[in-house]
């Protein structure tokens, strides 16, 4: 293969796009050619860069409520919609513009009566008479600034607040308050502290999936397997796996450096399966994982304390 | 066709490891909420709202807006899921929802004529700095310079660089979710990549260490 060949088809190999035979050549390319070694080194080095974008985004913790609300049945709603305290709710579900002629009679005559009562169990104080005039309808008025901010955090009461108009993102939520997300599945997860305890996790997540290769059982008769999960995550680990490397060889963790390089050639090889791998290729990546004793390495990191690693 | 999966681990057993949402395969996710299991929707929600609200913010540069149009890309998704074809992976599909959300709600901006201007000087002159080794670039620098050169790609780059590079879709989700042809996500694809380098390099320096 040529240098313009390699090149032209060298971001397609490095996103695991080409099929084993081109991918093979361009492999062998590589290995004899320092130019475009050096391009592909500058295309990772670029991606690594990439891999660190953190747009600081969270998923702010009413976002779910918000979504609940239009969907499923609201699950978090543990206040009794039956009978009185549903028609209770309803006063209080402000602002509702299509207010019927019978709730606000309603509440003027339950202003009036507890208006009454108020001015009943006050002792008229002789010269505070115009001060303690009572005001029924602001007293009873189901203002939503009237209701108290300890009742909002409360998730008893959040139908007061939840339910009071248009859906969209009527409450600008706390955006350091988020889901936790720890372990989902997502291709973005934040690379602002690539820390030992970043580098756990990923070896952790590392090793459940070799360690899931390991086990898998090949018959005979199989031809194919889907392995496209495996390889979605794998994916996902060698960008991280990357930026670990180069962060452990930065901070001078040759230990850590070192494991991360075994693993990374186990990585590739599974992030480059089709969908459907052929069965003797799955076959081949568990047999270098058996033979590697990768996993028992990988588990050897996770039991080693912080400081020797 | 045999399922490779993480099936044969006592994942349980591991601490820590894949609890929760992960327990839970996508399809049988899907199927648990086509049979009126809510609590399954929140799980789809866990996992997949943090890509999806991310993917969102990179197409429309605005965080309000992103969450406006994560929650809209979950209700369209909940009411269609009945109709997702078997077939199709979950995040692909929701990845095509949020595409035409983002897509419709830049183009309403368009309408508006309150889009951001992306011929906004402030945005172009950023290869015309100094440039800064990459060492001593903060990552909020990074981050910031990352952003802005995303919103100089036009829509079908920037929706096919954010899949490739951020959420690492393969060539064939990304033609899923956008409806392009293979030859025009691959041209697409190494256009936005020349045209971030280019941007990124002078900060980068020249040749980045590797």
């Amino acid at each position: 293969m040529k240098c313009e060949g390699c090149l032209e088809l060298l971001e397609e190999y490095l996103d695991g796009e080409l099929a084993e035979r081109e991918a093979s050549e361009i492999a062998a390319h590589l290995i004899t050619c320092a130019a475009c070694s050096a391009e592909r080194a500058t295309l990772a080095v670029e991606q690594e860069m990439f891999s660190r974008y953190d747009r600081e985004l969270e998923v702010p913790a009413l976002l779910w409520e918000q979504v609940a609300e239009q969907t499923v049945s609201p699950l978090s709603k543990p206040v009794s919609q039956n009978g009185f305290s549903a028609l209770v709710a309803s006063w209080f579900r402000v602002p509702s513009f299509g207010f019927s002629l019978a709730t606000a009679a309603a509440l003027i005559v339950i202003a009036l009566v507890i208006g009454m009562a108020y001015m009943r169990t006050q002792k008229p104080e002789p010269n505070k008479v115009l001060a303690e005039t009572p005001r029924p309808i602001t007293v009873t008025s189901p203002e939503p600034k009237q209701v108290p901010k300890g009742d909002q955090a409360e998730p008893g009461n959040r139908d007061f607040v939840a339910n009071n108009g248009s859906s969209a993102r009527r409450l600008r939520p706390n955006r350091h308050s988020t889901i936790d997300q720890s372990d989902v599945l997502s291709s973005d997860l934040g690379y602002l502290d690539v820390d030992d305890q970043d580098t756990a996790k990923h070896i952790e997540q590392t090793q459940n999936l070799l360690r899931s290769i390991r086990n898998v059982s090949v018959a005979d008769g199989d031809e194919e397997i889907d392995v496209s999960y495996d390889k979605a995550l794998s994916r996902r680990l060698l960008n991280e796996n990357i930026v670990l490397r180069r962060d452990a060889e930065m901070k001078a963790k040759f230990p850590t450096k070192s494991l991360l390089a075994d693993v990374e050639p186990l990585l590739i090889d599974i992030a480059n399966l089709p969908d459907r791998a052929r069965a003797e290729d799955v076959r081949e990546i568990k047999e270098r994982v058996q033979k590697t004793e990768i996993v028992a390495a990988l588990m050897g990191y996770q039991d080693r304390g912080p400081n020797n690693r | 066709m045999k399922r490779l999966a993480l099936d044969e681990l006592n994942l349980e057993a591991q601490p820590g490891a894949f609890a929760g949402t992960l327990m839970n395969s996508s399809r049988d996710l899907v199927a648990r909420v086509c049979q009126g299991d809510q609590e399954a929707f929140r799980l789809i929600f866990d996992r997949y709202s943090r890509p999806v609200i991310g993917f969102i913010y990179d197409m429309v540069s605005d965080r309000d807006l992103a969450e406006e149009l994560t929650q809209e890309t979950f209700v369209r998704a909940y009411r269609g899921i009945r109709g997702m074809n078997a077939e199709t992976k979950l995040s692909t599909w929701l990845f095509g929802i949020a595409r035409n959300v983002a897509r419709e709600s830049l183009r309403a901006r368009v309408r508006a004529n309150r889009h951001v201007d992306l011929e906004d000087k402030s945005v172009l002159d950023l290869s015309d700095n100094e440039p800064v080794p990459v060492e001593r670039l903060l990552s909020k620098e990074l981050n910031d310079l990352i952003c802005r050169s995303l919103a100089t790609l036009d829509e079908d780059k920037r929706v096919v660089f954010t899949l490739k590079v951020f959420h690492h879709c393969s060539y064939e989700e990304i033609a899923d979710i956008t409806g392009f042809s293979l030859a025009k996500l691959k041209s697409d694809l190494h256009r936005a990549r020349a045209e971030m380098r280019r941007r990124i390099k002078p900060y980068a320096g020249v040749g980045y260490e590797v």
